[in-house]
C-alpha cells in the first residue's frame, strides 16, 4: 500500500487540535481542527426565541454557517441545514420548550472550490460538539463524532484526506456517528447519523459500507479526544484503563470507574 | 393516546353538521383527526401495512414525464411523481470563461418552490429548503459528470456556453428533490443548441440560425435520485408524501448512476430500523433488550433503488 504524502497510515486522521475559545458572549464556544483544516463553533441557548419561531413543546434550534470568505451563499445553507440534522438527534430539546439554541459555525479554513468540503464539514461538525459541551446548557443524549474519508484512484480508502489528497479522488464522503457513555466507544454500536457520500467514478455498495467502517473506527478516536479534551478543562483525568481490546463485557462490569 | 372524535360528537357539538350525510361525518372524522394527531393516523394506517394514499411502505408513486412542452426554451421537461409536479427549463447563453478553467462552460441548476406549490412556502425570498435542494442538485450534477462542462467550451478561454436548468414546483407532495433530477435529467436529454462559432476577427460568438440544432453531449450514464423515510425506528417507507415527511426521524437519498454504480448516498439521522424478527440467538452480554434486533437500513434502500431506478429509465427513455 503506497504511504501518504504526509505520511500517515491510511487510518490515521491528522493531528487534531481540540480549544476552547472562551468567546465572551456566548455560552459556549470551542476551535476543531483536523491538521489546517479547521473551524469554530459558538453556542448559545437556551435563549429567548422570536415569537414566529417559538415551539410549544421542544426548543427550536437553529445552525449558521459562515465561510471564511464571502457572504454565506446556498452552499452555506446547505452545510448549514446537514449540522442541524445531525446534531439534532443528540439534544434533548424537550426539556426547554419556547426557547432557541443558537449554533454558529465559522470556516476558518478556505472552501475547496469545485469540490465538496467534506473535512470543513466533518470540523465544522466536531466543533459543533465541543461547543455544545462546553457550554453544558442543553441537555444532550450523546456526541457526534464526525470524520471524511475519501476513496483514491488506485482504490485505497483513506481517512481525513488532506487538501491535495482530495484533488484526485474517486470518491469522497462524510459520516458522523452518535456516541454516549459506553455506546459505541468501544465497539461497533454507535449509531451513524449521518452520512454523505459523493462518487464521480460510481462505486459499489460494498466499498462505501467498509469505508463507513473505518470511519466508525476513526470517530472514536475523535471522541476520545474529545472527551479528553473535556476532561483537562474540567482539571480531570480521562480513565483510559478500558482498552478497545478488553471487550464489551468488561465495560460493563467497570461501571462503578469514573468514566466522562 | 387520543381518542378520535366519533361522528355523533361531531354532529352534536355543531350542529350546522346536520345536513351532512353518514359518509361525508366519517371523513370529516377522519380528516379532522390526520390534521390533529398525524403520527397516530399514520401509525395505524401502517399497523396495517398500508400508507394513507394506499400504497406499501416500499411503493413508488407513478411517474410521468414529457419533454419539449416550452418552445421557447432550449429544452423542458415536466415530471408528475404521484401530486408533485415539477417543470424544468433550459436556457444557454455565452459567456466567457473563468481564468483557471479556460476549456470549460457553466452549468446552473437551480429549484424554485414558490409559495403556489404548497401553504408551507411563503412568497418572499427563496426558502432554506429550496437553496439547500438548488445546492444538493448541484453537487449531484456535478458529481456525476452528467454534462461534462468541457463539452459546453465553444473557444477556449474566449466563450462558453452557460446552460441555465430552472425547475419549478408547481405542486409540491413530497420528494421534490427525486422529481427535480429526474426534470433536470430529462430537459437535458432534450436540449439541442445552436451551432456557435467564434470569429477570432471581430471577437465575437456567432449561432447560424439556419444550421440544424445540435443535441448536449451527455455522459451514457444518468443519474437518479430514490429516496426513503424511516417512521419511527421501524418502518421504511419509499418516496414520502408531504404529510408523511415531516413525521420521519430520517430520510436516505440514494442516487444511482449506469450499472448501480452509487453516485450519490445522502443519509440525515439514524438508519437503523428495530426489525421485529427473530430474537438473536447468540450470548450477548448486550444489556438493551431490542439492541440485537436492530438492521442497517442502507443496504435494503440501495437494493430497492436498484429495481426502481430500471423502471425509472424506461420510462425516461420512452419520452
Amino acid at each position: 500500500m503506497p504511504p501518504r504524502r504526509d505520511g500517515r497510515r491510511n487510518e490515521e486522521t491528522r493531528p487534531l487540535s481540540l480549544t476552547f475559545e472562551s468567546l465572551a458572549r456566548v455560552d459556549g464556544s470551542a476551535r476543531f481542527s483536523f491538521g489546517n483544516t479547521s473551524a469554530l463553533a459558538s453556542v448559545s441557548g437556551p435563549i429567548e426565541v422570536r415569537l414566529a419561531a417559538e415551539h410549544p413543546s421542544e426548543a427550536t434550534f437553529e445552525v449558521a454557517v459562515r465561510p471564511l470568505s464571502n457572504v454565506p451563499a446556498t452552499e452555506s445553507k446547505a452545510i448549514a441545514s446537514a449540522i442541524r440534522a445531525t446534531l439534532e438527534p443528540s439534544l434533548i430539546l424537550t426539556k426547554n420548550p419556547r426557547s432557541l439554541v443558537q449554533l454558529v459555525v465559522q470556516a476558518l479554513s478556505p472552501s475547496a472550490k469545485h469540490t465538496w468540503n467534506t473535512t470543513l464539514a466533518a470540523a465544522m461538525i466536531n466543533a459543533c460538539s465541543l461547543a455544545l459541551l462546553n457550554a453544558s446548557s442543553v441537555p444532550m443524549r450523546g456526541v457526534v463524532a464526525a470524520v471524511a474519508v475519501c476513496h483514491s484512484i488506485t482504490g485505497t480508502i483513506l481517512v481525513d484526506p488532506s487538501d491535495d489528497e482530495l484533488v484526485d479522488v474517486k470518491s469522497c464522503g462524510c459520516f458522523a456517528f452518535i456516541f454516549a457513555d459506553q455506546v459505541g466507544v468501544d465497539d461497533s454500536r454507535s449509531d451513524c447519523v449521518w452520512t454523505s457520500w459523493k462518487s464521480s467514478g460510481g462505486l459499489d455498495e460494498a466499498e462505501i459500507l467498509k469505508a463507513k467502517e473505518m470511519a466508525q473506527r476513526s470517530a472514536q478516536t475523535i471522541y476520545r479526544a474529545l472527551r479528553k479534551a473535556v476532561a483537562n478543562a474540567c482539571g480531570l483525568e480521562v480513565d483510559e484503563s478500558m482498552t478497545p481490546e478488553e471487550g464489551k463485557s468488561e465495560s460493563e462490569e467497570s461501571e462503578d470507574k469514573m468514566i466522562i | 393516546m387520543a381518542a378520535p372524535p366519533t361522528a355523533a360528537s361531531l354532529s352534536s357539538q355543531s350542529p350546522n353538521l346536520s345536513h351532512l350525510s353518514q359518509e361525508a361525518l366519517e371523513e370529516l372524522k377522519a380528516s379532522v383527526f390526520q390534521r390533529l394527531h398525524p403520527k397516530v393516523y399514520l401509525e395505524k394506517y401502517l399497523d396495517e401495512n398500508v400508507r394513507p394514499d394506499g400504497r406499501g411502505a416500499s411503493d413508488w408513486r407513478n411517474v410521468e414525464v414529457n419533454v419539449g412542452s416550452i418552445s421557447t426554451a432550449d429544452g423542458s421537461a415536466l415530471v408528475r411523481m404521484g401530486n408533485t409536479t415539477v417543470v424544468c427549463g433550459v436556457k444557454a447563453e455565452i459567456a466567457e470563461p473563468e481564468l483557471d478553467r479556460e476549456g470549460d462552460g457553466f452549468l446552473v441548476p437551480n429549484l424554485d418552490l414558490p409559495a403556489m406549490c404548497s401553504p408551507r412556502f411563503k412568497p418572499g425570498p427563496p426558502s432554506e429548503e429550496a437553496q439547500v435542494l438548488s445546492n444538493r442538485l448541484n453537487e449531484t450534477l456535478v458529481a456525476s459528470n452528467f454534462l461534462p462542462v468541457s463539452t459546453l467550451c465553444i473557444q477556449k478561454s474566449k466563450a462558453a456556453w452557460v446552460i441555465y436548468l430552472d425547475a419549478t414546483c408547481i405542486n409540491y407532495d413530497g420528494n421534490a428533490f427525486d422529481a427535480t433530477l429526474l426534470a433536470m435529467v430529462a430537459a437535458l436529454r432534450n436540449t439541442t443548441l445552436p451551432q456557435a462559432t467564434y470569429n477570432e476577427d471581430l471577437n465575437k460568438t456567432f449561432c447560424l440560425r439556419k444550421a440544424p440544432r445540435v443535441s448536449l453531449q451527455l455522459a451514457a450514464s444518468v443519474p437518479l435520485s430514490m429516496s426513503f423515510g424511516i417512521f419511527d425506528s421501524r418502518v421504511v417507507l419509499a418516496d414520502p408524501t408531504s404529510f408523511e415527511e415531516p413525521l420521519l426521524e430520517s430520510t436516505i437519498t440514494v442516487i444511482l448512476g449506469d450499472k448501480n454504480k452509487v453516485v450519490t448516498i445522502t443519509q440525515v439521522g439514524s438508519a437503523f430500523v428495530i426489525d421485529d424478527g427473530e430474537v438473536g440467538d447468540e450470548n450477548d452480554s448486550n444489556s438493551s433488550e431490542g439492541f440485537n434486533k436492530r438492521a442497517d437500513s442502507l443496504p435494503v434502500c440501495i437494493q430497492a433503488a436498484r429495481l426502481r431506478r430500471e423502471e425509472l429509465l424506461v420510462v425516461l427513455n420512452k419520452v
